[in-house]
């Protein structure tokens, strides 16, 4: 074990891959708890899965993926926090359209593309692995930013999940908070394309919020308790893909439906001895 | 004399020909506790969600604490109001802790640079005999239990007016008159201004300064001692109301019979 460790540090790509890494885990356990809060977990599989949609247009026009995906993302996210609203349409109705529309756009562009740049497993399943020096700089940017506008707005948020009438009353911009959240989710969603691809990454964003919600008892030990389990789950995710050779990004999902497992079984016996006694 | 706190002219809201709050115009003063009661689907959550900037009006206007109620300064009179609405959610699901719960009220939690205000929390939750629970798991409270940690919530940033819709459908009778005793107290000692949404008048009328009948409009105003005619009832409620005998000291009670009308 102490070898496997010491050669994964050792290796120059995983060294490489490792802080982007580490930070992507950071950002997405942070957002994951206002996730789970405002119920927005459908939310981020339309999202990511619409965002094809933005990089086929970036692949056609021959623009860089990551800003053109991302400013197509936020739009999405967007779209989706004003169109139920404007339009009578339920919100999950309202993503399902917008995730089977964009995704079948997505797919037509890039088949359709003349360039062969594009690894589209790489953007389906994510691949943390090849990330490139301009990558990491958006990384950096969007993870510091989102970070920073969730240490702003968290508590506001978490006032709306608990009773969005009562936030409200109190003088809180309720809608306008709303949209910033949405917002965020679309920008997040694009930072964990990276790690685990469109397919995969609603799991980075639900998956550490849901352990958390086993054990936590407050917004800062399930914001703290989050980070734990995504570090933990993406540390252990690519050790895992470093040692057989895994895809990245389903090696990090599975460590984190591992370490789900293991809380709610602990918890459900934890509760059971608690109901004897 | 006592400042006034809410006053409403002319106010209305819903289609012209068919409005569920029509020509309603109200005053209440710094210290008054006033009950609101009126059948189901008489415009009572409306009017309080209306005061409490929820709900815009379709005409009429609007003074809290001497100033007009605009888009403008809704922010900042809002700050000055608890609000208590009716419970929809009775299956809690987030992981918080009664002393979160009731730091949410406070006017400066959603500013992360700010200090949350500890011993306002405890008073606020001495306030409603929830203090010793402090940090117990909201979501394993009892219903009652937590509609007094809610009304904890909307009580600890101290406001000059607390709005409530219907807050004892969670309590048994004895925590229910517990709660308006407490409301009774606030509005004496702090000059606070209750504005409560009930529907069982018998319930709260020993407890109120006035009653409020409104089914679409407000029928009668009375004031305590003051005898509610059985034509207001009627026009509430219809024909179909029932004398029973009550307590003579409340309002709405015939002073000479000692009797009281329910629907």
């Amino acid at each position: 074990m102490i070898d496997l460790l010491s050669d994964f540090l050792a290796s120059p790509v995983m060294s490489a891959s490792l802080l982007p890494a580490l930070l992507i885990a950071v950002v997405t356990a942070s957002m994951s708890v206002m996730v789970m809060a405002h119920r927005l977990s459908f939310l981020t599989v339309g999202v990511s899965h619409a965002s094809l949609a933005g990089l086929g247009i970036a692949v056609s026009l021959s623009l860089p993926l990551l800003p053109i995906a991302t400013l197509f993302s936020v739009a999405i996210a967007l779209l989706l926090a004003l169109m139920p609203k404007r339009q009578g349409i339920s919100e999950d109705a309202g993503t399902g359209i917008l995730f089977a529309g964009s995704m079948a756009l997505g797919i037509v562009l890039i088949s359709t593309a003349t360039t062969t740049r594009v690894d589209l497993f790489g953007l389906l399943f994510g691949n943390i692995l090849t990330v490139s020096a301009n990558e990491k700089v958006w990384l950096y940017f969007l993870g510091t930013l989102i970070l920073i506008v969730m240490l702003l707005a968290s508590r506001a948020w978490w006032s709306i999940a608990f009773d969005a009438v009562t936030a409200e009353a109190s003088g809180l911009p309720v809608n306008a908070l709303r949209l910033l959240l949405y917002g965020l989710v679309g920008l997040t969603v694009i930072l964990c394309v990276k790690l685990a691809g469109i397919v995969l990454t609603a799991g980075l964003l639900v998956l550490p919020a849901a352990c958390a919600w086993l054990w936590g008892r407050s917004l800062a030990s399930l914001w703290l308790l989050s980070v734990g389990f995504s570090v933990t789950g993406t540390c252990a995710g690519l050790i895992w893909s470093y040692a057989y050779e895994w895809p990245s990004g389903a090696s990090v999902v599975l460590a984190l439906c591992g370490l789900f497992v293991i809380s709610w079984a602990s918890n459900g016996i934890r509760a059971s001895i608690t109901t004897r006694n | 004399m006592a400042e006034n706190i809410v006053k409403i002219s002319h106010l209305r809201f819903g289609p012209a020909n068919k409005p569920i709050l029509d020509n309603i115009s109200l005053s209440v003063e710094a210290g008054h506790f006033m009950g609101i009661v009126g059948p189901n689907g008489a415009g009572k959550s409306t009017l309080i969600n209306i005061i409490a900037g929820l709900t815009q009006p379709d005409g009429g206007h609007i003074d809290l604490m001497g100033e007009c109620l605009t888009r403008y300064s809704r922010r900042r009179l809002l700050k000055q109001i608890g609000f208590l609405h009716q419970l929809h959610d009775h299956q809690p699901r987030l992981p918080m802790r009664v002393s979160d719960v009731v730091a949410m009220g406070l006017g400066q939690y959603a500013s992360p640079w700010k200090r949350t205000d500890q011993q306002a929390i405890k008073h606020a939750l001495e306030l409603v005999d929830m203090d010793k629970l402090t940090n117990s798991d909201f979501r394993q409270l009892s219903g009652g239990q937590r509609q007094r940690v809610r009304l904890a919530r909307a009580l600890v940033n101290k406001p000059k007016l607390l709005l409530l819709d219907e807050p004892s459908a969670a309590l048994d009778s004895v925590s229910q008159d517990r709660l308006f005793r407490l409301l009774r107290r606030l509005c004496d000692e702090t000059g606070m201004c209750a504005i409560m949404v009930e529907h069982d008048i018998a319930a709260i009328s020993s407890h109120v300064d006035s009653v409020a009948c409104l089914n679409r409009q407000i029928h009668h105003h009375a004031m305590k001692g003051e005898n509610i005619p059985d034509d207001v009832w009627r026009g509430m409620y219809g024909d179909h109301i029932q004398i029973v005998a009550h307590d003579a000291g409340c309002i709405g009670c015939h002073p000479e019979t000692g009797t009281h009308h329910h629907d």
